[in-house]
């Protein structure tokens, strides 16, 4: 497995410095209570962010794009996650059902479709897990009966962010029935979430949140035409997507603002321990960077790095759950039986902010290693890659 | 092919002829590998670091990782680096950090042997004159002797010495990783239990992918900092600590794993692999700790302040 040292090209520090001077500009929109992607939606964000071109940037422009380099979107990309800006909206979007439809959608899809997603206006959910279909996604039930002019479809997904307020959701359906060959006889299917007979339900977290939901079809009709590449490929579609899914800055800066909130109440001079924890981590965010980089190389040489995008997504999000865990040891110990009134204490004042992080992030933690492909299943694919299976 | 991947070649095609395990156990019994250090000086490798070389100083550090790879049982940095402060023509040269004022150095590689011994601190490397040697040894059974001495002043262009050395130890932990990464996968592929290869199991599996990753951290985190070498020398200093840090944490675990996945074989002294992963556990604490290292880093980033954080982790090496 190798990570070929690949350093961003000078090119795209403008572009960095841009997005900086945007950000400042748009500081209102700035939640900063976490740096998780999925935790803000915010339509008039996104919105401006097409205006600036920031959404489908490596796309044809034909269609929208920008015909940047995937080198350009990292660096816009990892600046947006870094400052907790609110991109959950246009996210699945931009980073996978876009680039879906330009390697096997049909010419009509990808006019019907991507301008109006570069433009921040057009959302998509994932329709892939179910209720009994989570790592083995190749047992989905949800089934796609042919019926005149079109699919009649019926089952049940989950965990679909942001469905409850999304446009459109790329749906996997059985359309064959199963064989000895599990992965034939999937299709998807691109389903208007607006239509009749789309039944969903939001779902809370225990983080407090109500982004992911349960999707139920009941007889939706869905057009012929609807169908993304051939019926049949779904398997080998959606295998497609997990590179691009698995391989972004947003798999390891999860619990970034948890170490910024920490070092801003340390101070210019922490102790040994607090500056410990502060190395320890920057020296993790560094090695992940850099390989994450590399793999952005990859994909811009049009290479398909299933391995490389699963072994940074497995060590960034294992670095997402270790990172409030040794803050919290390097922290001033707010429930020790010495730390006194809550309102004067030194818990308050300077760390309050680092708490309240803390303890988001900390709400948030279970996700990072079971969202977009278990930590368990990430370690069978590097296995395969190291010639184990 | 470049200049440095033919330094690469050839360092790697000596060492792997020559670092076996006969030449290994020897040196653990205080053998000096004489044979090995002429070759060495004969193919012009204890001259790569030299000012008149026409190698850059991240050409010469590409060796390191290759003698970590083979647990070359002779101080390679310390011999190119040293023969670069004494200009040349230095015969066997080793280096310790220096025990305190007028009190010689510690941990000197093959000081009983060594024709010169520097001892370095944070000013630089100094010569030693009059030693006396204490011949000792680390968890690796590599020779690290106490050697005392008159010390004499810093030699010019070594300010950097701790940097370098540190740099230099953390290739070759890198170099080790790999090499105990690729025992493991050929040992899995090959010790059957249960009727098939125990790399079969999902838990052996899960261990290989683990320490797979935790190598491939290290090894783009070494790279990285060797990459800031030609570069700003205040960079340097934060790169190497980064490096060292994150290649001595992943040390723990990929030690840990490799011994895991070799069961009781790997535990003998017959096997091999235990002097890959002594020189890695002794490795990781020299020239400062992954502990010492974060809190260098980490007490710099705490006087940059928060705000500057991120730039700094996304800014170029």
């Amino acid at each position: 497995m190798r990570f070929d040292s690949i350093s961003l090209p000078a090119e795209t520090e403008p572009l960095r410095e841009e997005v900086r001077s945007f950000l400042r500009d748009n500081a209102e929109h700035l939640q900063a209570r976490n740096s998780d992607f999925t935790t803000g939606h915010d339509p008039e964000f996104s919105a401006k962010l097409g205006e600036q071109g920031w959404i489908g940037m490596t796309w044809p422009t034909a269609y929208g794009g920008g015909e940047r380099s995937f080198f350009e979107r990292y660096v816009v990309t990892e600046e947006l996650l870094a400052a907790g800006a609110p991109v959950s909206a246009h996210w699945i979007a931009d980073r996978q059902s876009g680039p879906l439809l330009l390697r096997f959608g049909t010419e009509a899809q990808r006019q019907s479709h991507l301008p109006a997603i570069t433009r921040g206006e057009s959302y998509f959910s994932i329709g892939m897990s179910e209720p009994n279909s989570g790592s083995d996604l190749a047992s989905v039930r949800t089934t796609a009966r042919r019926e005149g002019d079109g699919w009649v479809v019926n089952g049940t997904k989950l965990w679909s962010t942001d469905a409850h307020r999304n446009h459109f959701m790329v749906t996997l359906v059985r359309t064959e029935a199963p064989s000895e060959n599990r992965h034939a006889g999937l299709s998807q299917l691109l389903i208007d979430l607006k239509n009749d007979g789309v039944k969903i339900r939001p779902i809370r977290n225990m983080a407090g949140g109500e982004d992911f939901n349960e999707v139920v079809f009941e007889d939706v009709l869905v057009p012929a035409d609807r169908v993304v590449g051939e019926p049949g490929n779904g398997w080998a579609q959606v295998t497609s997507e997990l590179a691009y899914e698995r391989s972004g800055p947003e798999r390891f800066l999860s619990a970034f603002r948890v170490l910024v909130e920490f070092a801003r109440a340390a101070g210019a001079e922490p102790t040994t321990q607090q500056a410990t924890f502060i190395g320890r981590a920057a020296s993790h965010l560094l090695a992940l960077r850099r390989m994450s980089i590399s793999v952005a190389g990859m994909l811009e040489a049009g290479k398909s790095p299933e391995v490389e995008a699963a072994l940074v997504k497995a060590l960034g999000n294992d670095f997402e759950k270790l990172l409030p865990e040794l803050a919290r040891l390097a922290a001033p110990d707010a429930g020790a039986p010495e730390a006194g009134a809550p309102e004067t204490g030194e818990a308050n004042g300077a760390w309050r902010s680092f708490r309240e992080t803390f303890a988001d992030t900390l709400l948030l933690s279970p996700s990072f290693t079971i969202r977009g492909g278990t930590r368990e299943v990430l370690r069978g694919v590097i296995a395969r890659g190291l010639g184990l299976r | 092919m470049s200049t440095r991947d033919l330094i690469v070649e050839t360092a790697d095609r000596i060492f792997a002829d020559h670092c076996d395990k006969a030449l290994l156990d020897a040196a653990e019994r205080g053998e000096f590998p004489e044979a090995l250090f002429e070759l060495l000086k004969e193919n012009g490798l204890h001259e790569l670091a030299l000012a008149d070389s026409g190698l850059t100083l991240a050409d010469a550090f590409a060796v390191f990782k290759v003698a970590g790879r083979h647990a070359l049982p002779l101080p390679l940095p310390e011999l190119v680096l040293g023969n670069r402060w004494l200009d040349g023509d230095a015969g066997f040269v080793s280096i310790g950090p220096a025990a305190g004022a007028a009190e010689g150095a510690r941990d000197v590689p093959w000081g009983r042997r060594a024709d010169r011994v520097l001892a370095v601190d944070a000013a630089g490397v100094r010569l030693l004159t009059d030693q006396e040697c204490e011949a000792q040894s680390n968890l690796a059974g590599e020779a690290r002797d106490r050697v005392s001495g008159a010390a004499g002043e810093v030699l010019p262009d070594s300010e950097d010495a701790l940097l370098l050395l540190t740099l230099a130890r953390t290739l070759q932990m890198a170099g080790g990783l790999e090499k105990v990464l690729d025992l493991s996968l050929t040992y899995a592929g090959e010790r059957e239990q249960f009727g098939r290869p125990i790399a079969k199991f999902q838990a052996v599996q899960h261990n290989l992918a683990v320490m797979a990753a935790e190598t491939a951290a290290a090894i783009r985190a070494a790279d990285a900092a060797a990459e800031a070498l030609d570069g700003d020398p205040a960079r340097l200093r934060l790169e190497v600590a980064a490096a060292k840090s994150r290649v001595g944490e992943a040390v723990g675990v990929v030690a840990e794993l490799a011994h895991q996945v070799h069961g009781a074989m790997g535990y003998t002294h017959e096997h091999q692999l235990h002097h890959f992963t002594r020189r890695l556990w002794a490795w990781r604490d020299e020239y400062g700790s992954d502990g010492y290292w974060q809190a260098v880093l980490g007490r710099e980033l705490a006087a940059r302040g928060a705000d500057e954080l991120w730039g700094f982790i996304a800014s170029r090496a």
